[in-house]
């Protein structure tokens, strides 16, 4: 239990470091060097050492909840609770960083979060069906229960892959960035934070990662090596993927994934049921 | 004892309310609090009182002069409406007029062997008077500020306040009554409320809007008189206890037409017609009767009802009620006008409650009731949002809303809220929402079709979602200068805004200990919304420059608009005949 | 709290503007970023946003459109920021001194801190330049750096300070 406590306090802690490694690996792909791996926390330290800016209170206290609210979201993954009820904590935080981007008056804060209300309309259902199916299988929703059975992942392949598709969205990679597309938008909703409250934004992108890879950690039941294999093989695959592909426009974003992903998790459903 | 107090509950609004037809507007207004104080407090004493006693059931007779006066004023009610048909020259309310009537005293001849008590309050009844009369009476007392600021006489303002007095009597009766006669009775006089309030500015529109509302409400009245026939014929008697006891699996045809009877009420989608054109009315008549109490009959009628479904039909109602909810979202999200897009979500939420409530067992109709009771307690906070608008703003497209939040936080402080409590934890509506896809995933193992129900769900909630969050873009944004020249909302508005949110906030604690959802499941979401309403008002972070937004370096000024998203009209025509398809399957199941 | 500002140089991040160059410099920054000079193993991250910046690299002289957005931009960057101007246009007006339609140099709006010259600069003279600017970034102090022209001071209410309406349009 203090092992879990430890871990929830950490959080922030592993996602920047996933972060990091992240980059190192990028740039290895792309046959440079690379940041060192500590990056995250030099950029983290000097983000605190700016004379901070802002616009007006309502973005920075929607970007501070937001934070906070995604933190929670992973608390209570790993102290097990129930996991259709934190997907729906997941879309409140979501929801808080699109009301952030709204506060402000500002195009491309507000095209950011058109685009990011758009996305989640493409990768919602498709995670409410992922647990569904859990449910399926193992007659709970609760988390502990799925840790304690053997690994879903030959029965569930098809839903895994439909999480494959969901994964660059949430972690806001290629193809699947139109949410924070860089050279569009720049940044989307990120645009008016600068020092501190840029840093808190910087942060729940890293809890975001630990997020979805917990999610990807379910697939494998007991077994933790598993667990690692398949985080070690989704965390290449994804970095692979964002190297290699372009972008893709928002709408067609949300007819490939939920066309892709409510076929695959149909089927895979339906064979749930009868197999 | 408990008789009187019934009675008392269903007859005090229509006995009270003559009385302020010609009384000043103070007067007017402080007799009304008075009423609405008493309705009040005698509902919610009737609720605790039978919440916790230990009898189920309530079961009353009427005396036979009452069921004199019903023929009559039925038969007057008929009558008005053929004459309003033939008067405004429209076919089709004189033709369905003409059909009820002549069904209407064929069903008089007859009198049936098999009796039962004409009052059967339940725990659903009990549920639904409670959001009447609160509900109701936090709207009345809005529209008497509403009323004030309409180009009106006086004697018209009164009687606007009368007909929505004698409108929560008619819920009352509607809702507690297990004689299927009254029930047609009351269902007709809610129709007239329907058709009087809508036409009451007097314009063009909304007189041809109320036509609409009428015939269209007329068919849900033949459905019901063809459905009494038919129970009259095969089993020999009117009261709804009896007939949903004696039903056989093989002849549901009464029950088929009920059901059709609430999908006209609720405005599913082939009959959404009559509930989008009745927002031109006043925005009390569209808080009361469109979206917290009168189209809760809808529900509420396939709650009784449900017990008695076959399991066929039960799965034909759900996929309607599901492809309703997706489709309803999806075409709510090309919508300018702010009450249609209140309107579509209400007809949408309504079809996911008629879907959970024919599931029919016991975890169903408490999810339905708890989306009933927080959709009513939300939907009337956001409709009077809406009245404010239009009044204190001159706002009703949203096109022109800009910037809101520089001339009024409250305001946007409650549309938020009001969006909020609909889609996210911990408030009532999520909580629905988050049992019933637990309760649809454990049935799926039974029938694989609720796999798609639980698919049109996913994706109606969805699009829910972006279409309440994508109406922010005009709310919210606000400049770096410090807020100054905030706009003052009338009293009246504001109190009975807040007492709408407190409703919420008391609501939620409710369902926590009702024991849907753990206590740190309902805690958690609370305390981060708390969190967030205290950073507000606590922080000013007076260490931080202002700055001025970034435009790659320009110093014009930035006008931002809404999304919308339209789908084409063959995917409408789509809907529209997939959905008719299906009504049909419900009533050849039936048969 | 412990001096944090030695972690000013380990992520510098950079606003790349251009100011009406002819492109060669600009071409020359953006080679910096490939997998050849790779300025990113220092942490560079080239972001489009003055407000999440610490360099601003300026290319190019100083054209009339320009140069109301080159103050409003820089007064976006928060403190400490160090301005660099990139290839002899930006330092003098280079080639095009004293012609009718620039004006001589990015100097004359904002205070500069690092020159570099060439026409067009080369990759590792601009990483020199950077990193020269990381031990002067070191230095510098939160006060509000104020522009040279088209401005106006900042407005304080109630304890804010309100910077935006510093930068100021050329009147006509």
């Amino acid at each position: 239990m203090a092992v879990k406590f430890l871990l929830i306090l950490l959080v922030p802690l592993l996602g920047g470091l996933v972060y990091g490694l992240e980059r190192v690996v990028r740039a290895r792909m792309q046959n440079r060097v690379g940041p060192p791996l500590l990056q995250p926390f030099y950029d983290m330290f000097k983000l605190l050492d700016k004379q901070p800016i802002m616009i007006n209170s309502y973005h920075i206290v929607f970007a501070i909840m937001h934070f906070i609210t995604l933190w929670v979201v992973v608390a209570m993954i790993i102290l097990g609770d129930n996991l259709l009820y934190i997907i729906f904590l997941h879309l409140l935080s979501s929801i808080f960083l699109v009301l952030a981007g709204y506060s402000v008056n500002s195009v491309y804060s507000h095209m950011g979060s058109n685009r990011e209300l758009l996305t989640i309309v493409a990768y919602e259902p498709i995670l409410i069906l992922i647990s569904v199916s859990f449910y399926m299988m193992h007659g709970s929703f609760s988390i502990d229960t799925i840790y304690e059975h053997h690994t879903t992942l030959p029965s569930m392949a098809l839903l895994f892959v439909a999480l494959l598709l969901i994964i660059p969205i949430k972690l806001k990679k290629s193809p699947f960035d139109a949410t924070e597309a860089h050279q569009e938008i720049v940044g989307g909703v990120e645009i008016e934070f600068s020092g501190v409250f840029f840093e808190i934004l910087y942060m729940a992108k890293g809890i975001e990662n630990i997020f979805v890879y917990a999610l990807v950690i379910l697939f494998a039941g007991d077994s933790y090596l598993l667990a690692m294999v398949l985080c070690i093989g989704v965390f290449l695959l994804i970095n692979l993927v964002d190297n290699a592909t372009a972008r893709v426009k928002v709408g067609d974003l949300v007819k490939i994934v939920l066309s892709l992903g409510l076929l695959l998790s149909l089927v895979n459903l339906i064979g749930l049921r009868y197999v | 004892m408990t008789a009187y107090i019934v009675f008392a509950t269903l007859f005090l609004p229509l006995l009270l309310a003559p009385t302020l037809l010609y009384t000043t507007k103070n007067a007017r207004d402080y007799l009304s609090y008075f009423y609405i104080f008493i309705i009040i407090s005698l509902s919610l004493l009737f609720f605790s009182s039978q919440l916790f006693s230990s009898i189920e059931t309530i079961q009353l007779n009427f005396y036979h002069i009452f069921h004199t006066i019903f023929i009559l004023i039925d038969f007057a009610l008929l009558l008005y409406f053929l004459m309003q048909g033939w008067k405004k020259s429209d076919k089709r309310v004189a033709l369905l007029a003409i059909v009820q009537l002549i069904f209407y005293t064929v069903l008089l001849q007859s009198t049936p062997l098999q009796n039962s008590s004409d009052i059967l309050i339940d725990r659903v009844s009990l549920f639904m008077i409670l959001v009447v009369n609160v509900i109701g009476g936090i709207i009345i007392i809005y529209a008497l500020k509403y009323i004030e600021s309409e180009a009106f006489e006086r004697r018209k303002r009164n009687l606007f306040i009368v007909i929505l007095f004698v409108f929560l009597s008619v819920m009352n009766l509607i809702v507690t009554t297990n004689n299927l006669e009254v029930f047609f009775l009351a269902f007709e006089l809610t129709t007239l409320c329907s058709y009087l309030l809508i036409r009451y500015r007097g314009d063009a529109t909304s007189n041809t809007n109320a036509l609409v509302a009428l015939w269209m409400n007329q068919i849900g009245g033949v459905a019901i008189l063809i459905a009494l026939l038919l129970s009259l014929h095969s089993y020999d008697t009117l009261y709804l206890d009896i007939l949903l006891r004696s039903v056989d699996a093989n002849y549901l045809l009464p029950v088929a037409l009920l059901v059709l009877a609430a999908f006209v009420k609720g405005a599913s989608i082939p009959f959404d017609k009559w509930l989008l054109g009745a927002m031109v009315a006043p925005t009390p008549v569209s808080a009361i009767l469109h979206s917290a109490t009168m189209v809760k009959i809808a529900p509420y009628l396939i709650l009784k009802i449900a017990p008695s479904f076959s399991p066929a039909l039960s799965m034909l109602v759900m996929l309607f009620g599901s492809f309703v909810f997706m489709s309803a979202s999806l075409l709510a999200l090309s919508k300018d006008y702010f009450k249609e897009i209140l309107g579509l979500s209400t007809i949408a939420l309504l079809a996911f409650m008629m879907a959970i409530a024919s599931i029919g067992t016991k975890e169903a109709i408490d999810i339905a009731l708890i989306l009933i009771v927080f959709h009513a307690i939300s939907k009337a906070l956001l409709f009077l949002q809406a009245g404010i608008l239009e009044k204190e703003f001159q706002l009703k497209y949203l096109k022109d809303i800009s910037y809101l939040a520089k001339r009024s936080k409250l305001v946007v402080f409650f549309i938020l809220i009001g969006f909020a409590s609909l889609a996210l934890p911990p408030f009532g509506a999520f909580i629905g929402k988050f049992s019933s896809i637990e309760l649809i995933a454990s049935m799926i193992d039974e029938n694989i079709l609720y796999l798609f129900s639980l698919i049109f769900i996913l994706m109606g909630s969805v699009f829910l979602t972006l279409l309440y969050f994508k109406v922010v873009t005009k709310l919210l944004p606000s400049d770096s200068i410090i807020s100054q020249g905030q706009q003052k909302i009338a009293t009246t508005y504001q109190l009975t805004s807040w007492s709408l949110v407190l409703l919420l906030v008391f609501g939620v604690f409710v369902s926590a200990y009702y024991g849907y959802m753990s206590m740190t499941q309902i805690v958690l979401p609370t305390t981060l919304v708390l969190v967030t309403l205290l950073l507000f008002y606590l922080s000013n972070f007076s260490t931080a420059q202002r700055s001025k937004e970034y435009n790659c370096g320009e110093r014009d000024s930035v006008e931002l608009g809404a999304y919308y998203f339209d789908i084409s009209s063959k995917y409408k025509s789509l809907i529209f005949y997939s959905s008719i398809g299906l009504i049909l399957m419900i009533l050849i199941v039936g048969v | 709290m412990f001096n944090l500002s030695r972690f000013r140089k380990k992520s510098p991040w950079i606003l790349h503007y251009n100011a009406g160059s002819c492109n060669g410099c600009d071409i020359e920054i953006l080679a910096c970023l490939s997998p050849r000079y790779d300025l990113e193993r220092f942490g560079v991250i080239n972001t489009g946003n003055p407000k999440q910046s610490d360099i601003f690299l300026v290319t190019g002289p100083v054209t009339m459109r320009s140069r109301e957005r080159i103050v409003e931009l820089y007064m976006q960057i928060p403190e400490p920021k160090v301005v660099v101007a990139v290839g002899s246009c930006a330092c003098t007006g280079g080639v095009f001194r004293g012609m009718y339609n620039v004006e001589d140099g990015i100097d004359r709006y904002i205070p500069v801190d690092v020159y570099i010259p060439g026409c067009a600069s080369s990759p590792e003279l601009i990483m020199d330049g950077v990193v020269k600017g990381l031990e002067i970034l070191e230095s510098k102090t939160k006060e509000i750096e104020k522009p040279k022209q088209l401005y106006k001071d900042e407005v304080v209410t109630d304890g804010i300070v309100d910077r935006s309406h510093m930068a100021q349009k050329v009147k006509k």
